[in-house]
Formats: C-alpha cells, sequence, structure tokens
C-alpha cells in the first residue's frame, strides 16, 4: 500500500465502549480504559506488546489541555510512544499505519474518545472558525449544516423529504448494533416531524453527539499472522482537507473527500469502488452523508439518495453511522472499528460474505477534512 | 522504509509579540524561509503536519484548518499533532513516519505558537485535572522549581549551575539572529533576580514569545534532487509517562532515557559525549538542561553541575549545548521544539552561521513537554546511518 | 468485546446538593482573555468597515478572489493583499436559521465569491436565493466584523460599478489587535472513582485509593486502572491525611486566575499508605523559613478547614510540617 515500503499493515483487535447521549457516571479515562482493556482482551496481545500508543481527543472537548498527558496511564502509553492527533481518530490511524509501514514498530493501539455531554458541542465547533470574520457573526457547525443541505437540495433538484430516509435508515442499522444505545429508533415519519434546528435541517438529520471511547490494535503482517486468525488488511489510505473560509468551498459536494478517497483507490489499486462490500461512512448530517457517498464514487453526483430509495449493492454503515452516534474526534475511528470487524465476521450485524470495505472519517465545521481508508480481509 | 532528510529549515524572527501578523501569518513567515532554503515551492510539498501548543494559547481549536490556506494546503493531507511543550519534535516524528513509509514523499512540518495572545501561565494551569490539583497549579513552573529543589538536595543541581546555563544561552542567544531576547547576563545576575518560583527566578525562565518554525523533509531517494546538503535524521523517538504513576521516578526523566535508548541504538551512538559534536536541548527552565545532561548522558548521575562548571557544553567546550541559545534565546512554546531540531540540522550542514559549531557533523536533538512526562530525542547528521 | 457492566460503587450523592438519583458533576470554567493579531488583510478590511468600505483581495497567481480579504490566497496558498473593494449591496446564494438566527451565504455586488452574514429582521419564509440585500452599518463602528450589524432584505439595486480598485482612506490607522474572551463550561462527571473519593472526603475526612493487584500501590486519587501496569484496581484503601514531601517550591509570582495570593508554598505531598502525588499548599510556616527549614521527605499533616465541606481537596486548608 505504502510506495517505499512491502510493510502489509493489519487491523487484529477492537473494540468499543458503549456509545451514549451521555456517561454520567464515567469520566474520560474510565471510558479509554474500558475499550483498551476490551481490545487486547482475546486479541493474542498484551499491553506488554504494545509498541505505541497515537490517540485522538480534544482539549475543548475535554476541558483541559494536552488532556492526552493526564489521560496516558489509562491509555496503557505509561512508557512507550505516544503522540495525540488532535483530529478525528482515524487520523491516528493513518500516523498508526505508517510508524508501522516505516519499520519503525510492529504493535499500535490507536484510541479516540470523547465525552460531549460534558462540554459545549457549539463551541466545540465554533471555536475551530477563525475569530475575526466569520465567529463574530454567530457561524458554527449547525449553520454550516444547514446551508450544505440546502444547497445539496438545490444544485439536484431533490425534496427534503430525502433525508428522513437517511437517517431512518442508519437508526434502523444502530438498533442492532449492540454498542449504540438506541431508546426510540425513529422511524421517518418522526424524523419529518422533528423540529426544523438548521433549516431545511431538522433536529433528528443532524448527528447525534454521544459519549464514548473507541480503541483499535493495528499489526505488522508478522504479528498479525502470529495472533489473529483473520487480520483485517488496510489496502489505502487518502486524506485531503479544504480550504477554510466555508462560504468560498462548494457547498452541494465534498471535493476533498473525493481527492482523499480517489488517494485511498488509487493506493489499493481499486478501480470501481462500488464493488466494495461495506461503507462506513462519517456525517454531520444527512445532507453531508449524501455528499460523503458521492464523493467516495459510490453514487453519481445527486444520486445517493437512491440507494437508500431503491437498496444498494453496498453495504451502507451497517453500525449505524455517525447520524445516531457521533463519538466526536473517535468517529472515524469507530467506522474502522466496525469495519474491521464486521469483515472479521465478529460480530452479528456483519454482512454475510463481505470481503471489503471502505471507511471514511471527517474533522471541522463543515466537514473541512476528510480521511479515508480502505480494507480487506 | 527508507532514511529520511532535512532539507530545509525556516524560523520567524520570534519576538514577544507580533503584532504585524496573525497566527497564519507567523506561521507563513517559517514556512516560506524553509521552502527558500530548500528552494521549494507550496506545490512541491505532498503533506502538511501543523503542530502547536494547546489550543487554549491562540483561541482557536483546532488551528490547522484556519491556517491552511496560508500553507497552501488546499486539497492535501493536513494534519495537526499536539504533544505541549515537546509538540514541534512530536509533529516531525508523524512527517518522518509519513516519508519513512512512502506515504509521502516531501513533507512540510511547521510548528508555532503565538504565545502574546492570550495569558499563559493560567493557560498551561489548565493542564490539570479540574478535580484534582488544578486550584494549586502554577502553570508547569511550580511544579518544574519543586523537582529542581529536590535534585538540588540530592543531585547538587544548585542555584550557581543553573544560572551558568542562564549565562551560556544568554551568550549563545546573543548571536542568533532569530533570538527574542539579546542580552548578555552573569551569575550574579541571574542569582539576584526576582523569585518567580523559588528557587526558579526571573533569569531561570526562558522569554515568553511569538514564534514558528518550519522543517521540511524528504525521502533518501527524493533528496538529491532538492538538496545537496541533507541533514539525515538517523533516529527520532518520543515517549510518555503517566503523570501520577505509582512511584514515579521524578529524579531523572524515564521517558527521556527510554527515548534516548532507543534513538541512540539506532544511531549507533554508545559514547554520546564523545560521539555527539553538538546538542540542542529544550531547557524550559535552566535546571532542566542539568537535568538532560545526565539523562541523555552526557555525564554521570550526580555530575551535571560540574559539567556545565568545567565549560564543556560551552561553545568552545568538547559538547556545546544550545549554541543557538536555545529556549533563553526565544520560546514560542510550540514551535521551541521543532527549533531545536532545525537548529541541529544547520549545524550539521555548516549553515550555523556565527553560531555554528565548526565541524560539526552529529547532533542531540531533546524535547518535552506536559509535566516532564513526555519527552522525546532525536539524533541528526551529516551522514546516514 | 462486551462492555463489561458498571460496577456498584458508592457515588458522590446525598448530601451535596444534588437531587437523588442524578449523577452529580463538577461544574468546570475556563474562562480566558486574549488580545488576538488580525494580521495584514483582516487589519485593513475591518478598519474600513468604519468608512462602510467593504475589502477584498485577489490572487496574482490564479486570480481567486476573497471577500473579506485573506493574507493568502486559499486556492493556491500566494500571498495576497486588500486589493478592491465590493458594494454593500448584494444577493443571497443560501441561507439556513438556527438557534442563532439567520445566517446567509451573500454575495456581494462586483464579488466573485460569497461571505458569511446575519440577515437581520427577516424571516426564513421571506428569503429565496437570489433575494437583495444591503449592509447594516452599526452606529459605532469597533473594527469588528459586527461593524456590519448584518444584511437587510432591500431591493436596492447596486450603486455604481463594482468591484472598484481599492484605496486605503487617509488616516486610517489598521485593526492591528482585537480583546476577545473565551468561556467554556463543563460539567465534568465525577464517575465512580473520584465519587467516592470525594464522597470521603465531604462525609467523613476519609481520604480512599485503591490498590494495584500487580505492584500492590496504593493510587490516589482512585483510578480503574493502575498507570504503570495496566491492570484493574481492585481493593478500596483509607490512606492517612498525613504524608511526606515529595517536592515543594514557594510561589512568588502573580498570575490571571491565581487561586491563592503569593508568597505560598507549593507541594507536592505522598500521602503515608500511598504511592501517588498530590499537589496542595504548606501552610503554618513562614515562606522565607520554609525555604530553610522544609525538605523533601518531611512529614507533613493535613489541617483541615473549620468549615461546610465540599467535598474537594480544598476541604484541607493546607499540610503543616511535622518537625521531629
Ligand atoms: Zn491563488
Ligand atoms: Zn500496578
Amino acid at each position: 500500500m505504502f510506495a517505499k515500503s512491502s510493510n502489509r499493515v493489519a487491523v487484529v483487535a477492537s473494540a468499543q465502549t458503549s456509545l451514549k447521549s451521555r456517561w454520567a457516571n464515567r469520566q474520560h479515562v474510565d471510558l479509554i480504559s474500558e475499550a483498551v482493556s476490551a481490545a487486547l482482551k482475546g486479541s493474542g496481545l498484551r499491553i506488554e506488546d504494545v509498541d505505541f500508543v497515537i490517540d485522538s481527543g480534544s482539549d475543548i472537548l475535554d476541558g483541559r489541555s494536552i488532556s492526552n498527558c493526564g489521560f496516558l496511564g489509562a491509555m496503557g502509553a505509561h512508557h512507550k510512544e505516544e503522540s495525540r492527533v488532535e483530529e478525528d481518530g482515524l487520523w491516528a490511524a493513518l500516523y498508526g499505519a505508517t510508524k508501522i509501514g516505516a519499520g519503525s514498530a510492529e504493535v499500535g493501539l490507536l484510541i479516540g474518545y470523547s465525552k460531549p455531554s460534558e462540554g459545549d458541542v457549539s463551541a466545540f465547533y465554533w471555536s475551530q472558525v477563525e475569530p475575526f470574520y466569520q465567529r463574530p457573526v454567530g457561524f458554527g457547525h449547525e449553520a454550516a449544516s444547514g446551508l450544505q443541505a440546502q444547497s445539496y437540495l438545490a444544485e439536484h433538484g431533490h425534496s427534503e423529504e430525502i433525508f428522513a430516509d437517511v437517517v431512518a435508515h442508519d437508526w434502523a442499522k444502530a438498533a442492532t448494533n449492540p454498542w449504540v444505545e438506541t431508546d426510540d429508533v425513529p422511524a421517518a415519519d418522526a424524523i419529518r416531524a422533528s423540529a426544523v434546528v438548521a433549516a431545511p435541517l431538522r433536529e433528528l438529520e443532524l448527528a447525534r453527539a454521544v459519549d464514548g471511547a473507541v480503541a483499535v490494535v493495528i499489526t505488522s503482517q508478522r504479528v498479525a499472522e502470529r495472533v489473529c486468525p483473520t487480520p483485517v488488511w488496510i489496502t489505502g489510505i487518502g486524506t485531503a482537507i479544504d480550504q477554510h473560509a466555508f462560504a468560498r468551498r462548494e457547498r452541494g459536494s465534498l471535493p476533498a473527500a473525493k481527492v482523499a478517497a480517489e488517494a485511498a483507490y488509487k493506493r489499493a489499486g481499486i478501480g470501481d469502488p462500488t464493488k466494495l462490500s461495506i461503507a462506513e461512512v462519517s456525517a454531520s448530517s444527512a445532507a453531508t452523508q449524501l455528499m460523503v457517498l458521492e464523493a467516495l464514487g459510490l453514487a453519481s453526483p445527486g444520486g445517493a439518495p437512491a440507494l437508500y430509495r431503491d437498496g444498494s449493492e453496498i453495504h451502507l454503515n451497517p453500525s449505524g453511522g455517525s447520524l445516531p452516534a457521533d463519538p466526536i474526534m473517535a468517529t472515524g475511528l469507530v467506522r474502522l472499528s466496525e469495519a474491521s470487524l464486521q469483515l472479521a465476521d465478529r460480530v452479528d450485524h456483519a454482512p454475510a460474505g463481505a470481503t471489503s470495505a471502505v471507511v471514511h472519517g471527517a474533522g471541522g465545521v463543515g466537514m473541512q477534512n476528510h480521511c479515508v481508508f480502505t480494507l480487506e480481509v | 522504509m527508507r532514511d529520511v532528510a532535512i532539507v530545509g529549515t525556516g524560523q520567524t524572527v520570534h519576538a514577544r509579540r507580533r503584532k504585524d501578523v496573525s497566527q497564519a501569518g507567523l506561521v507563513r513567515e517559517a514556512v516560506d524561509g524553509a521552502l527558500a532554503d530548500a528552494e521549494m515551492t507550496l506545490d512541491d510539498i505532498d503533506s502538511i503536519v501543523v503542530a502547536s501548543g494547546p489550543a487554549l494559547f491562540g483561541a482557536v481549536n483546532q488551528p490547522e484548518k484556519w491556517l491552511v490556506d496560508g500553507l497552501g494546503g488546499h486539497m492535501k493531507p493536513v494534519v495537526r499533532i499536539t504533544s505541549g511543550g515537546g509538540t514541534g519534535l512530536a509533529g516531525a516524528l508523524a512527517a518522518m513516519n509519513q516519508v519513512s513509509s512512502g506515504f509521502a514523499d516531501k513533507v512540510l512540518v511547521v510548528a508555532y505558537d503565538k504565545l502574546s495572545e492570550g495569558a499563559l501561565q493560567y493557560q498551561i494551569s489548565t493542564l490539570y485535572d479540574p478535580f484534582w490539583g488544578r486550584e494549586f497549579a502554577v502553570g508547569i513552573m511550580g511544579f518544574a522549581s519543586a523537582y529542581w529543589k529536590a535534585r538540588i538536595e540530592t543531585l547538587g543541581h544548585t542555584e550557581e549551575a543553573a544560572a551558568l546555563v542562564s549565562v551560556k544561552n544568554h551568550k549563545n542567544a546573543f548571536r542568533n539572529p532569530y533570538s527574542h531576547v539579546r542580552k548578555e547576563v552573569t551569575v550574579e545576575d541571574v542569582l539576584n533576580s526576582r523569585p518567580l518560583a523559588w528557587p526558579i527566578k526571573l533569569l531561570d525562565v526562558p522569554p515568553i514569545s511569538d514564534g514558528a518554525c518550519a522543517v521540511i523533509l524528504a525521502g533518501d531517494d527524493v533528496v538529491p534532487q532538492v538538496s545537496a546538503k541533507p541533514a539525515w535524521i538517523r533516529g527520532m523517538s518520543y515517549y510518555g509517562e503517566a503523570d501520577n504513576a505509582a512511584n514515579r521516578f521524578m529524579l531523572q526523566s524515564v521517558p527521556l532515557q527510554l527515548a534516548a535508548q532507543r534513538v541512540y541504538k539506532k544511531a549507533g551512538i554508545t559514547n554520546p559525549r564523545r560521539q555527539f559534536d553538538v546538542a540542542e536541548l529544550q531547557e524550559p527552565y535552566t535546571n532542566f538542561e542539568l537535568s538532560y545532561y545526565e539523562g541523555l548522558g552526557l555525564c554521570r548521575t550526580g555530575e551535571a553541575a560540574a559539567l556545565i562548571e568545567s565549560g564543556a557544553t560551552e561553545m568552545e567546550g568538547d559538547i556545546p549545548c544550545n549554541p543557538s541559545g536555545g529556549c533563553m534565546g526565544a520560546n514560542p512554546i510550540g514551535a521551541t521544539a521543532l527549533i531545536r531540531l532545525a537548529e541541529a540540522a544547520l549545524q550539521v550542514t555548516d549553515k550555523a552561521g556565527e553560531r555554528q559549531v565548526p565541524g560539526a557533523r552529529t547532533a542531540l536533538v531533546q524535547a518535552g513537554g506536559g509535566w516532564a512526562n513526555l519527552r522525546g530525542v532525536a539524533v541528526v547528521g551529516a551522514d546516514k546511518n | 468485546m462486551e462492555a463489561k457492566a458498571a460496577t456498584p460503587v458508592m457515588m458522590r450523592g446525598e448530601g451535596l446538593g444534588s437531587a437523588p438519583g442524578e449523577n452529580p458533576t463538577f461544574a468546570g470554567r475556563i474562562e480566558l482573555p486574549y488580545t488576538l493579531t488580525t494580521g495584514r488583510a483582516a487589519s485593513v478590511f475591518l478598519a474600513e468597515l468604519a468608512n462602510h468600505k467593504l475589502v477584498g483581495s485577489r490572487c496574482e497567481k490564479c486570480g481567486d478572489v476573497a471577500v473579506p480579504a485573506q493574507d493568502f490566497c486559499a486556492a493556491c496558498g500566494e500571498t495576497t493583499a486588500a486589493d478592491f473593494e465590493v458594494a454593500p449591496t448584494g444577493a443571497l446564494t443560501g441561507f439556513t436559521a438556527t438557534p442563532a438566527g439567520v445566517l446567509a451565504m451573500i454575495r456581494l455586488d462586483g464579488a466573485d465569491c460569497d461571505l458569511v452574514h446575519k440577515v437581520l429582521d427577516a424571516e426564513l419564509a421571506d428569503l429565496e436565493v437570489g433575494t437583495r440585500v444591503a449592509a447594516r452599518w452599526a452606529a459605532s463602528p469597533a473594527g469588528s466584523m459586527l461593524d456590519v450589524e448584518g444584511f437587510e432584505v432591500s431591493d436596492a439595486a447596486a450603486a455604481g460599478e463594482w468591484p472598484q480598485p481599492f484605496e486605503a482612506t487617509a488616516d486610517v490607522e489598521p485593526v492591528l489587535e482585537q480583546s476577545y474572551d473565551l468561556r467554556l463550561d463543563y460539567d465534568h462527571a465525577f464517575g465512580p472513582y473520584y465519587g467516592t473519593l470525594f464522597d470521603g472526603i465531604a462525609t467523613s475526612r476519609r481520604i480512599q485509593g485503591v490498590r494495584c493487584p500487580r505492584c500492590t500501590c496504593v493510587l490516589v486519587p482512585p483510578r480503574e486502572y493502575c498507570d504503570a501496569c495496566f491492570v484493574r484496581t481492585e481493593e478500596w484503601v483509607d490512606v492517612a491525611d498525613t504524608g511526606t514531601i515529595k517536592a515543594f517550591s514557594v510561589i512568588h509570582m502573580e498570575f490571571v486566575g491565581q487561586v491563592r495570593e503569593p508568597p505560598y508554598v507549593y507541594a507536592e505531598i505522598v500521602l503515608d499508605g500511598s504511592a501517588t502525588r498530590l499537589i496542595h499548599s504548606i501552610g503554618g510556616i513562614d515562606v522565607e523559613e520554609a525555604k530553610e527549614r522544609l525538605h523533601t521527605g518531611m512529614k507533613v499533616r493535613a489541617v483541615w478547614k473549620d468549615a461546610e465541606p465540599t467535598g474537594s481537596l480544598e476541604d484541607i486548608d493546607y499540610f503543616e510540617p511535622v518537625f521531629d
């Protein structure tokens, strides 16, 4: 996969805490250590075997600076190589994969976590906006999502009814996922009746922020073949960022996601991504989820709603995706964990016979930054 | 799996406050310097790693999302690494892995902090657990001075020895055109300076600076096309230690020793004092430099005071430490570790101007952050391993 | 892979002002003052708002334009500067309403790109793509983006030809700095470990740690995993309110956000029976005397406040040295 390395990198184990609106009786460290210990359990690897830890979390969400520094023990990172990637956890996976690809380590532990219930999700996003032009007018995550949805509908002549189909599909999938806490699984009608919060988007059409942690163990080929009966191979990685000023970006599509996907497919030698078995993608809203699927080449521009209306060859978000459960900073790494567990057939919600997957994570207001992985068993 | 070299470096003119540039403009100034040094343009860069201190330093969360426009990062891989004071080296390590694996051929690492924007000590105090200790925290200074006091008692790292570090680094900073502080001081000046967190006094502490540094890394097959004088990264590592682990040893830094062990092994360093021609150490307080001498094996445990007193770490000594002036010349925290790496690269490529250690071919770099629990080490050489 | 069930432990709760059955949280607040530097282009853009001018930048290399003016071309990275002026009128290209109000993408007359701003006094139903708007200028400009309070629906056509070359107004001082206050509020969960610890402190001045079954060390504050061993801690253990000084220093400096008045003695203390550090202060001794008489390894004991307990480290007023 890497141009200058013959080292293959495999996902050999992963685990997550339950993802829920509020883990009222757990600290960050409690969630993190729970995910890490669960990932190692039964993996054939012990904490002593882990060479390095790369973690994703947010100082602003955590309410403490350099928060990794205080969480090293819970992460199993004591006296290990460690770094914090302050971006969605899929970039931690990128870092870990290059480290193993470079041959400088064999076993990496990747961690993503957050507890948005303790802080202010809006502030997490508006604080990412430059403070002179956009921040003073109240621009943030909700407004970006609404504007993207409006442009998407206008560019393709769709009705806003399509969004509820996407959300209903993902919540129904999430209901089959034991790690997503779903008290009520809203049907399309209920979604269409929920309050408009970022016109034209309704409350349930925006991703639900949840608390949780995920841990993923990646290894070299040598270690994977020794410890894991069904290693899941990372075959491609791509990432790209869009410009900062939201008003000057494409609003009805996600060109950076397209560039990231094309880079990943090129590395993996994937010519036709619609032949992949599984897509586990992240999105801030039902509208951007459609845009992500199009950017990944799984549908033509404006064609993604048909994947929900008419059914799709590729299994879309068997885990439920990020709309029912968005553990900000961990969301993309949860997708990687999920796709790996599904490909290795270690979860009940795994689609039968799946052999390959595309995994997507994003960061920033209006999904400015994108990362794409491809996997196969 | 290929060797990686530094093919360009750039720094801003560091200052207490750079009112003329935004955070983005500050960063760009360093990038322009690195591109000019490497004779490249932004178009040549495949991937960008941004490193900076905590978001609270600049009131912008995930600031790479804003800086990307000034980095020419549109549609490229851009990611930010944050790891406290040593984050510049942590960022370089991420970039090194990108190049070594072949994920990218030419990676721009840029590190910065614009500390004049906010209230630094309080910002640093937010490192502490909100339940446990934040109310008593004094940035990291209270902590750093407390363990220095313990080292004074046990290892003889005296106030006078630390003052010599301040004198040396101030003197060296005077020769560095990027320095923010250009003032020679005497041992008496340091000892008589105002106590901030006793035994730490004003002149034991580096300035608070606005500044940025940029470094361009390239893979060995690309290097001949882009640089006649590469500085090879012969080893680099960054270790963590749980801050409040049981019986955490505070007199020497275990993660520093672990990082040094790993890097020395890779680079074939068995006698650091003899094999290194020069060292660039990130000393947020003078006493840390003394501790690093021991942790990095430049002298034995308890001999740091004797080492500085001997003059060995002066410009004319056998192991000059911080010919750049170290943090004492400028301390834009997030950039500081990358500045150490850039300075080491300048040394081994004979580009360090007035602060050049004659004939330097192998340089030691040290960086760190947090509660002295994040520690990085690198070896940079004119030759490959 | 199954995440394990919650361990039933005593939770911080009754007697501390929380409703029964709830998991109380610790209210954290980070409140920080800043003076931000705006940069070349923004300093001009913001200054010219007082003159009712809206300034953009154009990239000489690739032709990309930006309104407001930017220091760098977002498309190619080239350095740019305030270069042309656009009209204070334009048309909406997109809009949304959030609880914060109506925000829109506005294509100003003479601009080839959009900017984001508020639409004032409008309902969504009044708006469509193409709706004409005009800037409403603030009565007292402050060098901020809000010197345009927002845009209001107006069928006014653009007055004159746009864009126009930008010429800086005479005697305009660039807005190089803006003061900014950041406030972030948190409700931190105590969790079972801190909850038990702080409940014990509040109810009976009892300090509890947990023991690691592998290294047998007692950890305070208690935590689920031993940092060094990454093994689940098992046993709750009471530790003393006496201990030894691991390290100390004397704080003379003052800084924003400081809780105690300097000078005071900062100390890291290992409580008897534990193997971890507790950050607190040492009192009952003059600070100059402390520099002479305190040393690492010295015994100290907690002096508890004679007040209603709050269930935090603040319930200990300070630690006092025990001289042999
Ligand atoms: Zn351009
Ligand atoms: Zn233990």
